[in-house]
């Protein structure tokens, strides 16, 4: 059997606007980069905005293709998006037009379950993301908070083995987000997956995450990595933890290092 | 609606239905001033009966024209081209569009023919239609096609290329195949874009319907004002332009209704 | 950048090779009889018949008439509705005596009432410009009501409080901000004008592009309807370009215009 591993990522390079293998022109995204996240490992991406995370996201996700190098799954190589690789965008991308229900379901329609199958799983997982009573409403009557509770459980529904998360909490305000981490990492608890997690917040990362890859300026690629070390349990008491204070400061130095680099231009 | 503690309902039927009908009065005051000052503007002989006839005269001879069955085959005969051209329309501009928005060799060769139909004013196309299908259905039934065919084209290929790629990419996430993304997602969130296009193409369709029968027609709406006012018979002309007004405002507010009742998922604050 | 430019120009490159292939089969299915020439007369003869008309000046003669009665009827029509549509958005009073009678007046088919007017004002040129105003008034009239009305309060709020007068609030301020939505009034109302000029010119005579052609229909001279065609889709082309062209000009700071 294969070795014990989430996602093998080995030589990877992007390049956006250059044409097919045009890495010679257009922006460099991605150089050179490497990264094994093991099975069931809570992994955070972190790096100032333009360093490359969200493609190195999108890559894995197999909605942009691969350049150069290669991307691996215990499913074998990357090449299309999949229900086994599910997403949560910033930006929620709900569908508008269904109901949450609705919107939970599609995923379990898509892998051909019988409606009331589909109806059930759908109903469990909107229950775990506290939105019940809200089944019956359209997205644009929830709040922020809400529609990303939704987003989750659509794709937690469709059980995926990894789940990619693209900065889902950006576009929260400070109170809801600090809730939502809470509850992300108790539902992570009760349901293990390989989890990549997109984050330009230090506090996020090292709140949520087994261990940190942080990114360097454009071209983005893996510059240091770090065990939290925080061990499984993480709730109010964490922020306090002297390794939670002093991991914070330690990633922040090196964060802050890269985006002093990347507001100069990258040059 | 289900799981209605969303939003309040609304306030109780009957509470305060005198004050409303108050507003309701109050609202419309205005129209009924423009008919008071277009009926005492042929009774103080200011403007002459035959130019301006008076608001009972109109109506009376609408009720005729109701009664000679004149009004309703004319209207049948006109409602159904219309419709006939706008439904037409509708289901081929919409393929066309959606198509266009996923096919780029599909765009390439159809967007520089739309480029230079869509800004003709398509009441060009009169004597031409004229040519080709002569002075029956057809005719009428193509222009009114050819009219609405573009906006519900250009409206269905602008909403299915704006769709948020981040929702098509969820989709695809959870396992969407590119046949269902297309039917499933672009569809409905170009949906809005589409119906607005198509009640563009409502409007136009009137207005080639009238415009064309007015010049080449043996019945028809059109031409039954058009008839009508060269036997000089005002009072019935003014009552079939009013009821042709009436029709084209009552079909745009029902697909307004219709629309809303379609998006009803969109916010609504 | 670079690969950008290429692929719009092989894109252009492809559109006008589309073109190019429906000229020809225009002209061979002609030419060979597949299509009776009265239906579809050659390309070629539709551009000799062009060629002439514009040597006599008769082109010019009926696209001026043509060009002058849409735009006269459009710019009174923008002079009445944009001022209206403001005072209905910012004076209460206004505002409830015309809303009714523009949200009735705004779904009807206008081109119903041409009779009307003819018989008001006879078949010359002040029946058919008021007739295009009339049909171009209440597209702008709802557009600027419903941009000025919508006017975000941010913007507003900020001017008073750096000292703006009332006056000022609404020339630099409201204006400004209601422009995209009026624009695109214009750009509704624009087309209606051009479809009512030509329907009008059909039915009242006078010259003009919509006159000439009906006039060649009735003559069953196919090459000439399909020379007004042709004269008309530029004309069209030509204004509606214009008027875009125009709403780039003056909302370079929108952020519409950003994405190019």
């Amino acid at each position: 059997m294969t070795a014990d591993f989430g996602i093998k990522i080995e030589g990877v390079s992007h390049a956006y606007g250059g044409g097919q293998s045009g890495l010679a022109s257009g922006t460099l995204a991605l150089k050179q980069t490497d990264l094994l996240i093991g099975h069931h490992e809570f992994h955070a991406l972190l790096g100032p905005s333009g360093c490359g995370k969200s493609t190195l996201l999108y890559l894995i996700g197999g909605f942009i293709p691969v350049q150069t190098g290669s991307i691996s799954t215990q499913k074998g190589p990357v090449t299309a998006p999949g229900p086994d690789r599910s997403i949560v965008f910033q930006n929620f991308a709900l569908f508008p037009w269904k109901t949450v229900l609705e919107n939970v379901m599609y995923g379990l329609q898509k892998k051909g379950l019988p409606e009331a199958e589909c109806r059930e799983i759908a109903q469990a997982h909107i229950k775990l993301v506290q939105l019940g009573g809200f089944e019956q409403a359209y997205p644009s009557q929830l709040s922020g908070g809400m529609q990303q509770r939704a987003a989750i459980a659509r794709t937690l529904a469709v059980d995926p083995d990894i789940l990619l998360m693209d900065e889902p909490f950006g576009a929260l305000d400070a109170q809801t987000r600090r809730v939502m981490q809470e509850e992300l990492r108790m539902i992570w608890k009760k349901r293990p997956k390989t989890v990549v997690f997109v984050t330009h917040d230090v506090h996020e990362a090292v709140f949520l995450a087994d261990r940190i890859s942080i990114m360097s300026a454009r071209p983005g690629r893996i510059e240091h990595q770090i065990d939290t070390g925080l061990g499984p349990e993480r709730d109010e008491s964490t922020l306090t933890d002297r390794r939670f204070v002093e991991l914070g400061e330690q990633i922040w130095r090196l964060v802050r290092e890269q985006a002093v680099l990347a507001s100069r231009g990258g040059l | 609606m289900a799981g209605g503690d969303l939003r309040p309902a609304s306030a109780t039927a009957g509470h305060g239905s005198f004050v409303e009908v108050v507003a309701v009065c109050v609202r419309y005051l205005p129209l009924l001033i423009m008919m008071a000052v277009w009926e005492l503007a042929g009774r103080s002989g200011l403007v002459s009966q035959q130019m301006l006839p008076g608001v009972g005269a109109i109506a009376a001879a609408f009720f005729d024209l109701l009664q000679s069955g004149e009004l309703v085959i004319n209207a049948w005969r006109s409602l159904s081209r219309a419709a006939a051209g706008l439904g037409l329309a509708v289901i081929i501009g919409m393929a066309i569009g959606l198509l266009m928005a996923t096919r780029p060799l599909f765009r390439n060769v159809i967007n520089p023919i739309v480029r230079i139909l869509y800004p003709m004013p398509k009441s060009a196309l009169i004597p031409l239609v004229m040519i080709w299908f002569g002075l029956g259905d057809a005719s009428k039934i193509f222009l009114i096609f050819l009219g609405c065919l573009l906006p519900v084209i250009v409206s269905a290929y602008h909403g299915a290329r704006g769709v948020n790629p981040f929702v098509i990419w969820s989709a695809t996430s959870l396992g969407a195949s590119k046949e269902e993304v297309l039917r499933e997602i672009i569809l409905p969130a170009a949906l809005p874009d589409i119906l607005a296009g198509c009640r563009t193409a409502l409007a136009f369709s009137f207005i080639l319907m009238v415009s064309s029968e007015f010049v080449i027609a043996k019945d028809g709406l059109g031409f039954l004002i058009g008839s009508l006012g060269d036997g000089g018979n005002y009072p019935a002309m003014f009552a079939v332009i009013l009821t042709v007004a009436g029709t084209g405002f009552v079909a745009d507010r029902l697909f307004g209704s219709f629309v809303n009742h379609c998006l009803r998922w969109k916010e609504q604050a | 950048m670079s690969t950008l430019s290429a692929l719009l120009k092989r894109e252009g490159l492809m559109q006008a090779l589309v073109l190019a292939g429906l000229a020809l089969v225009w002209e061979a299915s002609s030419r060979a009889g597949w299509v009776h020439p009265f239906l579809l007369p050659p390309l070629s003869d539709v551009l000799v018949r062009l060629f002439t008309d514009m040597q006599s000046g008769a082109v010019f003669v009926d696209l001026g008439l043509t060009l002058y009665r849409a735009l006269t009827g459009f710019v009174i029509a923008a002079v009445l509705a944009v001022p209206l549509g403001i005072l209905m958005a910012r004076k209460r009073g206004v505002q409830w005596f015309f809303d009714p009678l523009i949200s009735i007046g705004f779904p009807m088919p206008k081109i119903a009432f041409v009779p009307i007017f003819i018989l008001w004002f006879d078949i010359y040129d002040t029946s058919k410009v008021i007739m295009i105003t009339f049909s171009c008034f209440f597209p702008i009239v709802t557009a600027t009501y419903s941009g000025t009305s919508h006017i975000d309060k941010w913007p507003l709020w900020s001017a008073r409080s750096l000292g703006a007068s009332e006056n000022q609030l609404l020339r630099e301020i409201i204006l400004p901000l209601a422009a995209p939505s009026i624009l695109t009034g214009l750009q509704i109302a624009l087309p209606v004008g051009m479809i009512t000029t030509i329907v009008t010119e059909m039915l009242m005579g006078g010259s003009g592009v919509g006159g000439a052609m009906i006039a060649a229909g009735r003559f069953a001279d196919s090459v000439g309807v399909f020379a007004g065609i042709m004269e008309i889709a530029i004309l069209g082309m030509v204004v509606i370009r214009a008027l875009d062209r125009l709403r780039a000009r003056l909302l370079v700071w929108h952020p519409e215009n950003r994405a190019h």
